[in-house]
């Protein structure tokens, strides 16, 4: 009778045990617009892709939740002089298959992707290093071809992938089944549908925490919504800000947002037609409510920015001052410049919120300058707007991030002559920035940009509008903070009851 | 007979070629990949380099000759954005579409075909009206529109019904309704039409006379004759849903190829776009074919005429 009770007892017992087990969270689901391009990490970088294939992946390096360049494979790292850095590598990290990941694979990853007969989309971001060479089993020194102060932002992109792998299944294969050292592995990818991962448990960083992740392609963002409410997702990216509340209004979601290091700016031709005119792009700058735009459209998600950089990016000035919302000097200028009615082409695709363009075209109009918007599809919009400076309309809406938080990533690529987005050009600014990208001295680098700043200010090629803030929805008890450089880590998430 | 199925088959031949041939021109005239593929800090060298190495940098026509050599091998290419066959990957999502397609279908001609009789042998009757109401619905709500109410009330309310996603059979329902709304409601006013046409003429007036019921007459000969008119607008439906198929996968993220052609065109993904679009055509003509070939089964009176 007595064990007869005592194994009622445990069984009880063990019931209970397992009903606990069965509240933690097993499966984490994510929405996101689009499924993973592809999980080669070193071919696709669009987010969607990243977003996937980084939590399979480890990096060479990382940020912290506060933006600063961190250790993850790699544990340090000291210049031999401006061109040679050599990194220590881990010496306890193994990829999924349980082999040990050593230098050699880092060297592998960093000549893989630089390597021209890969056609990887990424090469730009790397077509700066020289060689990468293995010292020992944890040690690799990068050369670079001159001296690249952004190296190490850019490094924090590159995932580690295991040599003796891609080497035994090649490239395709590769891209089908992915292996990696990161947090979860691979278990199926229906392509377009979903990506299902597992736990790693011998991931070297503990054990990650939920057992499976699940990525799902849902393109409409109402749908994801309903995803999110009706408990089928846990996780959603993309939320428009005027459904912000509706997440904040629910019993089972929430909203999440974060200050990223995207700057919402608008581009203006210096190079052609009306806005040639210095006066007429000033006074466009003088036109715009940047404050109104974030108040009315974003739902006061943003910040209103003086430049074209948010405060998370190296070489951020507050110095430099924007011009103020005043109508009645825009109007004035556009007088004295004899551009009343000039017709300016703002060009946008689907891809930019087309409310926005609208509110700024109204702004601009009110100035005297007549504006026009020419919507076509991405491809398009990018051939018109990277081409000539005369088929390159007057304006466009973008919204810029280089995920390296650093100016160089920005208004170089934006701004510098020669450039394909550049429509300006000014001598002087062109050898702030040149200079800018090959020096190391940090207080150096950040004097030169705030130059540049001044400079771009009283040119007004662009102009800052605003920083972005990244939506995502979320259920109540998913803990998760997002980053500036908008990373989904699912390592960096947890589940609370 | 025979004649007949091979000159339909040289014309299908033609008109598969004249859309491949519009779609590539067209394609390749508004922009190539390459810009959509690199990040946007690329200079204007590596944008070449790439393009170059993806050979988008060729004269159009020597890029046409080679995906038609190509063609001629079955060789549909290699995916420049996901890098796998563009052939591999609508075939993966190409079972989807025909399982929402069929779900739509069942719901076109199990409620249209019944509804459209009803509609005709009871003319107005309350039954008949509302009917009529709900076919009006049908016709005039966008799909967009439906597509999202019925998530927002079987789903999101209701919590009866998937919000999205294909899996379940349950997560059929919602987006083969959405989607089979329309067809439905063609085929409810074709059959109705065709069928109140045919109540008007000589042989169901004798029927009537010689004392047989509206009943009897209705199934025993005139469905028969008024099924004419229905299998054309059968087979021009199926393209439509086709089409229609484009907005109901993405906002159920039902994942078709009507989904897949949203986003390889919005990429810029050449190859994969001209094997769906090769495929649609060649259903489009297809179905116009088998639609011809029927008449023929269901009217001895049809002769064809060379």
């Amino acid at each position: 009778m007595k064990t007869g009770l005592a194994s009622i007892a445990a069984a009880v017992m063990m019931l209970m045990a397992s009903t606990a087990v069965a509240q933690t969270k097993d499966t984490l689901t994510i929405d996101l617009p689009n499924d993973a391009a592809t999980l080669d990490p070193h071919l696709q970088w669009n987010t969607d892709s990243y977003t996937v294939y980084r939590n399979i992946f480890d990096n060479l390096l990382t940020r912290d939740t506060s933006g600063k360049i961190v250790p993850q494979i790699a544990t340090a790292w000291t210049y031999d002089n401006d061109t040679t850095l050599t990194f220590k590598i881990r010496d306890d990290v193994t990829f999924q298959d349980g082999s040990k990941l050593t230098a050699d694979d880092v060297v592998f990853s960093i000549n893989r992707i630089i390597n021209p007969a890969l056609k990887s989309p990424q090469l730009s971001q790397f077509d700066q290093i020289k060689t990468a060479q293995a010292v020992d089993a944890t040690t690799v020194k990068v050369t670079t071809k001159s001296a690249y102060p952004a190296l190490l932002a850019q490094l924090v992109k590159l995932s580690i992938v295991p040599k003796a792998y891609v080497e035994k299944v090649g490239d395709q294969e590769f891209n089908l089944k992915p292996l990696g050292s990161g947090p979860y592995k691979l278990v199926e990818w229906q392509k377009g549908i979903a990506t299902n991962l597992e736990a790693y448990g011998n991931y070297w960083r503990g054990q990650p925490p939920f057992q499976k992740v699940v990525f799902r392609a849902v393109p409409d963002v109402s749908t994801r919504i309903a995803d999110l409410k009706t408990g089928k997702a846990d996780l959603i990216r993309d939320v428009p800000p005027d459904q912000a509340s509706s997440l904040e209004n629910d019993s089972g979601t929430k909203l999440l947002s974060g200050e990223t290091e995207r700057v919402g700016y608008l581009y203006i031709n210096a190079e052609a037609g009306p806005t040639k005119d210095l006066r007429v792009r000033q006074a466009i700058a003088y036109a715009i409510d940047k404050q109104g735009l974030v108040d009315a459209l974003l739902e006061g998600y943003g910040k209103a920015v003086d430049i074209v950089g948010a405060e998370p990016i190296f070489g951020y000035t507050a110095d430099v001052k924007g011009y103020p919302y005043d109508p009645a000097k825009a109007a004035q200028l556009v007088k004295e410049a004899g551009a009343e009615g000039a017709t300016v082409e703002f060009l946008t695709s689907p891809s930019y919120p087309r409310a926005l363009v609208e509110a700024i075209q109204q702004m601009v109009n009110e100035a005297g300058l007549n504006v026009t918007i020419s919507s076509s599809d991405q491809a398009t919009f990018l051939k018109r707007r990277q081409g000539g400076a005369d088929n390159a309309g007057g304006m466009a809406f973008g919204a810029w991030s280089c995920a390296c938080q650093d100016a160089d990533g920005i208004i170089f690529p934006l701004f510098r002559s020669g450039s394909i987005w550049a429509k300006y050009k000014n001598e002087k600014y062109d050898a702030l920035v040149d200079e800018a990208r090959t020096i190391l001295d940090e207080q150096k680098r950040k004097a030169l940009y705030a130059q540049a700043y001044e400079i771009l200010r009283e040119d007004v090629p662009g102009l800052g509008l605003y920083q972005v803030y990244a939506l995502y929805g979320a259920a109540k008890n998913l803990q998760w903070t997002p980053t500036a450089n908008e990373a989904l880590f699912v390592m960096d998430m947890s589940w609370q009851q | 007979m025979l004649n007949y199925a091979v000159q339909r088959l040289i014309q299908a031949i033609v008109a598969i070629f004249g859309v491949l041939t519009i779609v590539f021109v067209v394609m390749h005239l508004s922009g190539d990949p390459t810009l959509l593929l690199v990040p946007q800090d690329a200079s204007a060298e590596m944008i070449a380099q790439l393009r170059h190495q993806l050979g988008f940098d060729r004269p159009i026509h020597i890029q046409y000759l080679d995906y038609l050599y190509g063609l001629t091998r079955l060789d549909f290419g290699i995916s420049v954005v996901q890098r796998v066959p563009a052939l591999d990957i609508v075939a993966s999502r190409l079972p989807y579409t025909i399982q929402l397609a069929a779900g739509a279908l069942l719901v076109a001609i199990g409620i249209g075909i019944p509804a459209g009789i009803i509609m005709a042998t009871l003319r107005d009757t309350a039954i008949a009206r509302i009917l009529a109401a709900i076919v009006v619905t049908g016709q005039s709500v966008p799909t967009f529109l439906s597509a999202i109410l019925l998530i927002f009330i079987f789903g999101v309310t209701l919590r009866w019904l998937p919000t999205s996603g294909a899996g379940e059979l349950s997560a059929m329902i919602m987006p083969s309704i959405a989607l089979g709304a329309l067809s439905m409601s063609t085929f409810a006013r074709m059959t109705r039409i065709a069928i109140i046409d045919e109540l008007g003429k000589d042989y169901v007036r004798a029927g009537r006379a010689r004392g047989l019921s509206l009943r009897e007459i209705v199934f025993r000969h005139v469905l028969r004759n008024a099924s004419i008119p229905v299998i054309t607008i059968a087979a021009l439906e199926i393209g439509n849903l086709l089409a229609g198929a484009v907005i109901i996968e993405t906002v159920f993220a039902w994942p078709g190829i009507g989904q897949l052609a949203i986003q390889s065109i919005q990429s810029r993904d050449f190859l994969v776009v001209q094997v769906i679009v090769l495929l649609i055509s060649f259903v489009y003509v297809l179905t116009s074919v088998a639609a011809d070939l029927v008449y023929v089964v269901v009217d001895p009176r049809i002769r064809l005429v060379r």
